[in-house]
């Protein structure tokens, strides 16, 4: 620790043009945004680096031309219904495997496990399939024509509700909490869902923050199934959105610029708040 | 006795009605996915129907020069980005460790900024930031750095250090966190020895750092090599489709054309996408054989 007492040496000047190089090229790219959605088109092509007074139409294009208003709805629902679901089924049966051991379901936690591996690109093909013809066994049977769930948040969210990797975290996490005061609730004459729901649950709110930000911030940012899915604007994504203005014959960059900028809004808010449990879920990772 | 069964029975279906809806989720949306891609590959599609194929996917998949190409891509973006990538965010997490005190937490923050950015959102804004006629280009040109404009997203040379250069921005800070937990785990105690012993600072990196943040340094190379072999939304927006001629076509970007844009032959891209499967798992069986007795 003797670099950091000693007042200048050269290793340590080299330290500070590092960070200092390293910082800028991280955080430019977002200055450059923000000044972006303030500029017009050719501003933020030609790379003027200094705000201009283009804000409110920017917005107005986004608004008008662009929908946002919808896409972020969109998003917003989706990434929303997926973590508070998706937290409580995940939770119930990190608790259920922790706190019940038996032989039958280590087993299917295993399988679990190991689906892990598989690629998203691998098991998207099939899952559309799946989805596209999602009611075709109920149609069949009772001549109704609900067809599939293409193109509807729920064909997003009920996929990815389950997630082996946030069992496996909550699990982790469920090892740190005393099987006593499990046991000892149950003397009390608590029933099973009251243990967890009124026990549990309240004593691992820093875990399941983590763990509902990590499900927010992948179905946020989710790219490839929404691409598959979505067919029609109304259903859009703020992700899907903003790619296919990227695909449009004339692009309104500011607007975009605004667009993109408010689609990070929620993530960065939530990093910036909630930094702790945010890396704590990414560290979780490897412990 | 009896009573004891009858309560080990209660906890047992107490267990069971926890785990069942995560397990029916898990039955619906990834078992039967999994069982039914294994009719899905023998099939091919022409338009609206599908006919028996039995392995011709696979034989058709062994002669698309267009998937090895792509899946080359992928292997030569690996070999060129992941090692740049674990080298800075090492560097970078050392000097965080050791060069300042005062600010560390708002340089960490800095550094991992670009983590928590959509893989859509840097991709447009990247794109944007290197067109020909754009803002890098353009400030470069008027310092004198450059006497022509580059065509980072036209030239398959410069679009391809494009993707390197784009991914090792979205991912070093990822990667660097590790790296300054991996760190902070060494105890203390082993570098005042290093000091009393009169080891230089390099000796110290070398001999002492360096080793005890191996399994550290391998976690992040197999992760991110697993990473860049699914890479999708950079090549699909960043370079928009895999562009130019297909220099940065990435195996699945094009399994995903050939179900969903140039053809929409579902048979097939399963076909190919159990080619990603093995080597995802072959990297799996890495990671265990590699990390998995040093925990």
């Amino acid at each position: 620790m003797s670099v950091v007492r000693s007042p200048f040496t050269p290793i340590r000047l080299l330290m500070w043009i590092i960070l200092a190089i390293g910082s800028f090229v991280c955080v430019f790219p977002f200055y450059w945004m923000v000044v972006g959605s303030t500029l017009n088109p050719n501003a933020v092509i030609h790379g003027n680096l200094l705000p201009g007074n283009e804000l409110w139409i920017n917005l107005e294009k986004a608004t008008k031309n662009y929908n946002l208003p919808l896409f972020f709805w969109n998003s917003l629902f989706i990434a929303s219904i997926t973590v508070f679901l998706g937290v409580m089924v995940n939770a119930m049966a990190a608790f259920g495997f922790e706190k019940y051991p038996s032989k039958a379901r280590e087993w299917f936690f295993g399988i679990l496990l190991l689906t892990l591996i598989i690629p998203q690109i691998s098991i998207v093909l099939p899952l559309f399939k799946l989805v596209a013809g999602f009611f075709a066994p109920i149609d069949m049977l009772f001549g109704t024509s609900f067809g599939g769930l293409l193109d509807s948040s729920w064909g997003i969210i009920m996929p990815f509700l389950m997630s082996a990797f946030i069992i496996f975290f909550l699990r982790q996490n469920f090892k740190m909490f005393p099987t006593e005061i499990v046991e000892a609730a149950r003397v009390d004459g608590s029933g099973e869902w009251r243990i967890f729901l009124q026990i549990a649950m309240p004593s691992m709110t820093a875990s399941f923050a983590s763990a509902a930000i990590l499900m927010f911030i992948g179905q946020w940012n989710s790219y490839l199934w929404p691409l598959m899915t979505i067919l029609s604007d109304g259903t859009k994504t703020l992700p899907i959105a903003m790619s296919s203005m990227m695909n449009a014959y004339t692009i309104e960059y500011g607007g975009l610029m605004l667009i993109v900028t408010v689609s990070m809004i929620p993530v960065l808010a939530v990093f910036l708040g909630l930094q702790r449990q945010f890396v704590a879920g990414l560290v979780g990772s490897i412990k | 006795m009896n009573r004891k069964g009858a309560f080990a029975r209660y906890l047992n279906r107490s267990g069971w009605l926890f785990v069942t809806p995560a397990l029916v989720l898990f039955g619906v949306f990834m078992l039967y996915p999994i069982l039914s891609s294994l009719y899905l590959v023998t099939r091919k599609w022409r338009g609206m129907t599908d006919s028996f194929v039995g392995l011709g996917n696979f034989v058709r998949m062994a002669q698309d020069n267009q998937f090895w190409h792509a899946l080359g891509n992928n292997f030569l973006l690996m070999i060129l980005q992941v090692p740049l990538m674990v080298i800075l965010a090492l560097v970078l997490a050392v000097v965080l460790n050791q060069g300042i005190r005062r600010g560390r937490g708002l340089v960490r923050l800095m550094f991992f900024l670009p983590a928590v950015t959509s893989l859509v959102a840097y991709s447009i804004l990247f794109r944007i930031l290197l067109q020909t006629n754009g803002m890098l280009n353009n400030l470069m040109l008027s310092l004198g750095v450059i006497q022509q404009p580059i065509g980072w997203l036209n030239d398959p040379f410069w679009a391809t250090i494009t993707m390197v250069i784009a991914i090792t921005w979205r991912w070093t800070g990822y990667n660097m966190i590790f790296f300054l937990v991996g760190l902070q785990n060494i105890d203390p105690e082993i570098y005042e020895a290093a000091e009393v012993d009169g080891a230089s600072k390099i000796t110290v990196f070398f001999k002492i750092t360096l080793p005890l943040l191996v399994p550290v340094i391998l976690f992040s190379a197999v992760t991110s090599t697993s990473g860049t072999l699914q890479l999708f939304d950079e090549p699909n927006i960043l370079t928009n489709g895999g562009g130019p001629a297909n220099a940065t076509m990435t195996a699945a970007l094009y399994i995903y054309r050939q179900a969903f844009v140039t053809n929409s032959d579902f048979g097939y891209a399963t076909a190919m996408s159990y080619v990603i499967v093995l080597i995802a798992g072959i990297l799996a069986i890495v990671q265990i054989r590699l990390l998995g007795d040093r925990k």
